[in-house]
């Protein structure tokens, strides 16, 4: 009867997805273990108290606020500190942290300030008389590795959308806390937070890239494929080195054995082959879309989904229903 | 600067694996082996950083058995002044016995700075340079993508999930090496010979006791093959629809 | 002995002294270069000489110039003869050639009359040319006209004084035994009622002058690009651009020896001594840059350059590595000096021909298609030159175009220039029905033939459709065929034409290992550059098989009527078939696919474009290109695929993988939907199924 500790990511005065999923999984990890209680801890900026009642939604008994005008941005060092000293006191079972960008930087300092060890980014946990069994993808994902944690409290980092945050409505009562270390002391400090959108995303760094080769058939309509990209909000536009040699496109745009090599986690190609110059440049992206009006173009080959057809008919159509998927959320 | 740099021996990312009898290992048949991607974009890094502001030193770092030396003298090769390997039978699983093990080595080195990629591409757990930061009382930058050294000060920039912070702190400091660093350079054949006369020293890894530990190895269930969807607009729908639940792209 | 005679023996040894004196130096020069041994094959080197310097076989390739140079030449030889009995005569009054048998001094004598005035034609119709005319090949490169024009001017002052001398001597002695000279004695004919004393001062006079300016001559030659009249014949000798051996072959590097701290090259004196034998002996002629499709598509290498740039180089700094600091040292010999003279010698000594002279970009450009080499009429090898300064900048440096790390590294993880996955290079002929080697090994059996598919038939989409075809076409003939499949890797040919031997020699000495593992004997590839490098480069590292290349292997099985043809008569189509750099001017093999296209449509029209065989253009995949981005001038394959859309064919025919690539997209690019077939599609579209 153990309780369990979730760490729930807000970013600028807001709750995170995560948050919701590694509080639901504390949840879950509580109750398998027989009915503890799960604590979130919350913190930010002093105003952060007010969303406490949000994460109790999805099973928190308690939420642990710590509200600071030193910890707006995530300060890390002080952060680690106090949930760490936090989750000695409470003397928990588990300690669950997203395997985001800011929980899989958190999450080691905590477990090695308690002197216990972790595992990180897992998908699947299951509690085994003491220990803690997770899943863990490894090998760039072409691997599953099963590990035991043991020893208390286990700390792990869950993989964002790995479990879906489940409703489990409970009155979370509210415990006000402090920072254990001074924000103000802090040897590494968030001088300045950018966040997305204005800037134009680089193909290098780009979650989707749209590109487009010769089978759009001028540089004017280009114009759909930026549609698409905006639709997708994350999206980079790309192209094959057919067009950026007609100038359609900046050779910057160029993907390719010769341009850019890039691994996303969607590309759409559009109205391109698939030489194998190009090819070279996108197969790691992790899941491909092919759009081509010859079936037997062989980027189908490298594609998880392809649709034959006129690209510049199915494109306006493509970018309605992403769109609506998107505001679908 | 003193720059310490620790790297992984890892397996190349393009094969398709297969598990070892044992199921707990992939097959190591016919594999070929690298320095993890990262850690190569560490030790350039590292090697631009001194190359540029005058006398300093980098030595690279890697624990595990003799094979590891492959990769030292490689980082060697690139242009790295010496190397230790902390020798081990296999590289553990737990990131904090591996942490402690090499924040030991790390302690009295004096260094200004101390490198990790940003995550071991087999493992890929990313705990280890934050718990050796943690370990040994300096400030850590994790998964940097863009970084300055001035003046006793560094300053770098973190990629988050549409977002990115800049962060500043003062060396000594432990830095793990993100995408948008340097790639490693290739070794020249002059720096290969080179690499042959700089020292390599051998010495025990001081390893604790596991509490993460490998029970299995699987693989994942078979990636459907590509599919074509459907023709024209009218697929669009279905195109979708599988984006969002299946690939969960959307 | 008169005193005049006397005099002149004076003249006569201070000039050869001098003139020996330079070639002294220029020969010292020579000993700061690296070793290579161009000793053997000495009967075949002497073939070289005869046909390619005297019987100017290359030359002759030039149907404007070749002729007018070949007489020159000829000319030249001729009257050296003359020249030497002269030379002779004004020391001992008593010598000529008289003594010989009469009917071969009158045809000596005559032989002189003839091409003095044959040479006087060519020199004013190469006067003609270079001052009216201006063929592009003679200008760029930073080259000036005037040694040339002092040059030409020279040897019409020889060929005038020459009759001047002939035609005096007759006017006073219209018996003499000279008579066999028919225009000099037409000349002495008006002059004969001259005074005699008139005449035996003109006589002297023009006999000085004449004199004078072959020693005048002689002595400029070390000054000038005219030193190729000496050094050609010794550097055609020593080129192994006709053979010896196998053409194109790179020199061997030994990456095992002791101590050995410079890979490659970065200045002259890290290069071979035949590398500045060339600089010595290029005339500046331009036929290479001509031919070169870099500098045709606008890119700044020119062949021709690097040659010069070797010799300048060498001239400015053989001396001070030799201890010479004077300032005649400075001045260099051969024509071609830049403003060295102006610089310090440390400065110089700091210097490099690397990146001083020769850049990166120029090197980079290179695709290795020998057109270059095929060009030179004195020998001359380019290739050696720009290979060595690539090994240079990898081997040393690691500098290359940043789009070539992946290459590499993927050949050196992968066993491909693409990152593709080694364990599915055999997917191709999955539901074939083809054995790899290992498979028949172990049912204790042995093929006729291994099947080398290469990196591109493995891994290409496009060229997949090749390996299919040519499997078919074996399958059809009934031959016994394996596949190395998974154990095949990259021959290596981009790594080691890119500079990065090192890598080379792992890949080749790994596919070595499983050749004699498997006890290969015969191996059919469709790819040129695995012909080409396994057949005439693995040698070097031991490995010894039959290598035949696909078009040679099915023209075989055709004319032993083994391809079972549908009885249809097929298409009738236009084709224009495109020559493998590494096929044809690497290895000869020019018949063989048009043969096979011909044999396999009885219909075909084949179709020549301009540029064909042994001067056929590269695709501009040679070399590494390849992996390279090609960011100056215009695109290599779309210049190629315009002249072969030119021909008006309506199917173009490749025996290269590479091509394919290249000449498909620049048809594509085009905007044209002409077809690029290879050979055994053509052949294998035909079989009886
Ligand atoms: C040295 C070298 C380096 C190279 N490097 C690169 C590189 O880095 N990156 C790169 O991309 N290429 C590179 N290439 C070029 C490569 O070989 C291909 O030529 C190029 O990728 C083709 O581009 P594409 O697919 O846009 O054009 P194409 O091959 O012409 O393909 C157009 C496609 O569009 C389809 N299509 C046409 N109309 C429509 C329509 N209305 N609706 C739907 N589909 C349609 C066609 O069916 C066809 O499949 C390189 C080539 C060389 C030689
Ligand atoms: S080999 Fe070909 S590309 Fe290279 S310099 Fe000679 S002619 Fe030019
Ligand atoms: S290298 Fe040969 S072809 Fe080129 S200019 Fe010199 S002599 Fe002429």
């Amino acid at each position: 009867m153990a309780n369990t500790f979730a760490f729930a990511e807000s970013r600028g005065g807001a709750l995170r997805r995560v948050a919701f999923e590694a509080v639901s999984a504390a949840r879950a990890l509580a109750d398998a273990s027989g009915g503890g209680e799960v604590h979130a801890m919350l913190v930010g900026a002093p105003g952060i108290a007010s969303l406490a009642g949000e994460l109790g939604k999805y099973g928190a008994d308690m939420v642990i606020v710590v509200e600071h005008a030193g910890l707006a941005n995530a300060n890390v060092e002080a952060l680690a500190a106090t949930a760490a000293a936090r989750i000695k006191a409470g003397g928990y079972r588990a300690a669950i942290f997203s395997a985001s960008a800011q929980g899989r930087d958190l999450a080691p300092r905590v477990a090695a300030q308690l002197g216990v060890s972790m595992a990180a980014d897992v998908t699947a946990f299951e509690l085994a008389g003491d220990a803690l069994v997770v899943k863990h993808p490894a090998y760039a994902g072409k691997v599953i590795a099963t590990l035991k944690l043991t020893g208390s409290p286990a700390i792990v980092t869950l993989r964002p959308g790995a479990r879906a945050a489940v409703e489990a409505v409970r009155e979370a009562r509210v415990e006000s806390a402090q920072p254990t270390s001074d924000p103000g002391a802090s040897k590494l400090v968030v001088k300045e937070m950018i966040v997305g959108g204005g800037t134009k995303l680089d193909i290098g760094d780009a979650p989707v890239i749209v590109s487009g080769g010769r089978g759009l058939k001028s540089a004017e309509n280009f114009k759909l494929v930026e549609d698409l990209a905006a639709a997708f909000g994350n999206a980079a536009v790309g192209a094959t080195r057919a067009v950026t040699d007609d100038g359609w496109r900046p050779h910057s745009d160029q993907i390719g054995q010769t341009g850019r090599q890039v691994s996303p986690e969607l590309y759409v190609a559009l109205g391109i082959s698939g030489a194998i110059q190009h090819i070279a440049g996108m197969r790691n992206s992790r899941t491909i879309v092919a759009i081509n009006k010859d079936k037997e173009a062989p980027i189908f080959k490298v594609a998880d989904y392809g649709i034959v057809g006129d690209v510049i008919e199915i494109l306006p159509v493509l970018t309605a229903a992403v769109k609506e998927a998107r505001a679908k959320g | 600067m003193k720059i310490a740099v620790c790297i992984k021996r890892v397996p190349d990312m393009e094969t398709r694996f297969k598990i070892a009898a044992s199921g707990t290992a992939v097959d190591e048949a016919g594999l070929k082996y690298d320095m993890s991607d990262f850690d190569g974009y560490a030790v350039e890094t590292a090697l631009q950083l001194n190359e540029k502001q005058g006398p300093g030193e980098t030595v690279v770092i890697s624990l595990g058995p003799d094979v590891v030396q492959e990769q030292l003298r490689k980082a060697l090769s690139m242009g790295a002044d010496r190397a230790v390997q902390l020798k081990a039978e296999r590289v553990p699983t737990d990131g904090l016995v591996i942490a402690r093990a090499l924040a030991a080595e790390l302690k009295g080195g004096a260094y200004d700075l101390i490198f990790f990629g940003r995550q071991a591409v087999d493992s890929a757990n990313a705990t280890v340079g934050p718990m050796v930061a943690e370990l040994l009382g300096l400030p850590c930058a994790t998964a940097v993508s863009t970084l300055d050294i001035a003046n006793g000060r560094g300053t770098a920039r973190r990629d988050l999930e549409g977002a990115a912070e800049i962060v500043e702190f003062a060396l000594p400091a432990v830095v793990t090496i993100d995408e948008g660093m340097p790639r490693a350079r290739y070794p020249s054949l002059k720096g290969i010979m080179a690499a042959k006369k700089k020292p390599l020293e051998v010495k025990p890894a001081q390893l604790g006791e596991e509490r993460l530990t490998l029970e299995k190895m699987e693989l994942p269930p078979e990636r459907a093959a590509g599919r074509i969807v459907g023709e024209g607009p009218g697929a669009v729908a279905e195109l979708v629809r599988l984006l969002h639940t299946e690939a969960k792209v959307l | 002995m008169r005193t005049e005679n006397a005099v002149f023996l004076l003249v006569l040894l201070l000039a050869a002294g001098f003139f020996s004196y330079n070639v002294q130096r220029l020969l010292s020069y020579l000993s700061i270069a690296q070793p290579d041994d161009r000793s053997g094959h000495p009967l075949v080197r002497l073939k070289n000489v005869i046909t390619v310097a005297f019987l100017q076989k290359k030359i002759l390739r030039d149907p404007v110039a070749g002729p007018m140079h070949a007489l020159i030449f000829w000319g030249f030889v001729v009257l050296t003869v003359g020249t030497i009995e002269l030379l002779l005569n004004g020391s001992f009054p008593a010598f000529s050639y008289a003594f010989l048998p009469s009917q071969l001094y009158t045809f000596y004598s005559i032989s002189q009359d003839v091409f003095g005035a044959l040479v006087l034609g060519a020199i004013a119709f190469a006067f003609y040319r270079r001052l009216v005319l201006h063929p592009e090949r003679l200008e760029g490169d930073g080259l000036e006209h005037s040694d040339a024009l002092l040059i030409l001017g020279a040897i019409a002052g020889l060929m005038v004084t020459m009759f001047a001398v002939n035609a005096f001597g007759l006017a006073l002695e219209p018996d003499s035994i000279t008579r066999a000279k028919p225009l000099s004695l037409a000349l002495s004919i008006p002059l004969r009622n001259l005074p005699t004393g008139l005449l035996t001062g003109a006589h002297a006079v023009f006999w000085w002058m004449h004199a004078l300016l072959v020693l005048a001559f002689l002595n400029y030659l070390p000054y000038s690009k005219h030193l190729h009249i000496v050094s050609s014949i010794p550097n055609v000798y020593f080129s192994n651009s006709q053979g010896p051996g196998p053409k194109g072959v790179i020199r061997f590097l030994d990456l095992e020896a002791e101590n050995v701290e410079q890979f490659g090259a970065a200045d002259v004196d890290q290069m071979t001594w035949k590398d500045l034998l060339d600089g010595y002996t290029c005339t500046e002629c331009g036929r290479c840059t001509s031919v070169c499709p870099a500098h045709l598509t606008g890119k700044v290498l020119s062949p021709r350059k690097i040659i010069i740039d070797t010799r300048r180089r060498l001239m400015e700094k053989a001396p001070l590595m030799l201890g010479d600091y004077s300032e005649v040292a400075h001045h260099a010999l051969v024509h071609g000096e830049g403003d060295e003279g102006s610089m310090s010698a440390t400065a110089i000594l700091e210097h490099r021909l690397l990146d001083n002279f020769i850049t990166e970009e120029e090197l980079w450009q290179c695709t290795t298609c020998r057109a270059c080499i095929q060009e030179c009429p004195v020998g001359i090898e380019h290739l050696d030159h720009i290979v060595d300064m690539r090994r240079n900048l990898v081997l040393m440096e690691s500098r290359f175009p940043p789009e070539v790390l992946p290459t590499f590294e993927s050949m050196e993880r992968n066993g491909s220039p693409w990152a593709f996955r080694p364990d599915d290079r055999a997917k191709w002929a999955d539901g074939l029905d083809i054995p790899t080697m290992a498979e028949l090994t172990e049912r204790g059996e042995s093929p006729e033939i291994l099947f080398w598919v290469g990196c591109m038939g493995s891994f290409d989409d496009r060229s997949k459709k090749i390996s299919v075809a040519f499997a078919r076409i074996l399958q059809a003939a009934g031959v016994p065929f394996a596949i190395l499949g998974q154990e095949e890797t990259c021959n290596g040919d981009p790594a080691r034409r890119m500079g990065n031997e090192y890598l080379y020699q792992t890949l080749a000495k790994q596919n070595i290992e499983t050749l004699t593992r498997c006890d290969v004997k015969t191996i059919v590839t469709f790819c040129p550059h695995c012909f080409h490098q396994i057949g005439n480069e693995y040698p070097q590292l031991g490995g010894n098989y039959e290598v035949i290349h696909h078009s040679t292997y099915i023209e075989r099985l055709l004319e032993a009527g083994r391809v079972p043809f549908d009885t249809d008569a097929g298409k009738t189509l236009t084709m224009a078939y495109h020559d493998s750099c590494y096929l044809g001017r690497y290895n000869d093999v020019y018949d063989a696919p048009r043969e096979t296209l011909r044999r396999a449509l009885p219909i075909v029209t084949m179709v020549e474009p301009e540029r064909t065989r042994d001067r056929g253009m590269c695709c501009g995949a040679g070399g590494g290109r390849m992996f390279m981005e090609e960011t100056q001038g215009k695109r290599i394959n779309i210049e190629r695929a315009e002249q072969l859309l030119a021909t008006g064919a309506d199917t173009l025919a490749v025996a290269c993988p590479f091509c394919m690539t290249m000449i498909s997209d620049g048809v594509k690019a085009k905007g044209s939907d002409v077809p690029v077939l290879d050979i055994s599609e053509v052949v294998a579209s035909r079989l009886r199924v």
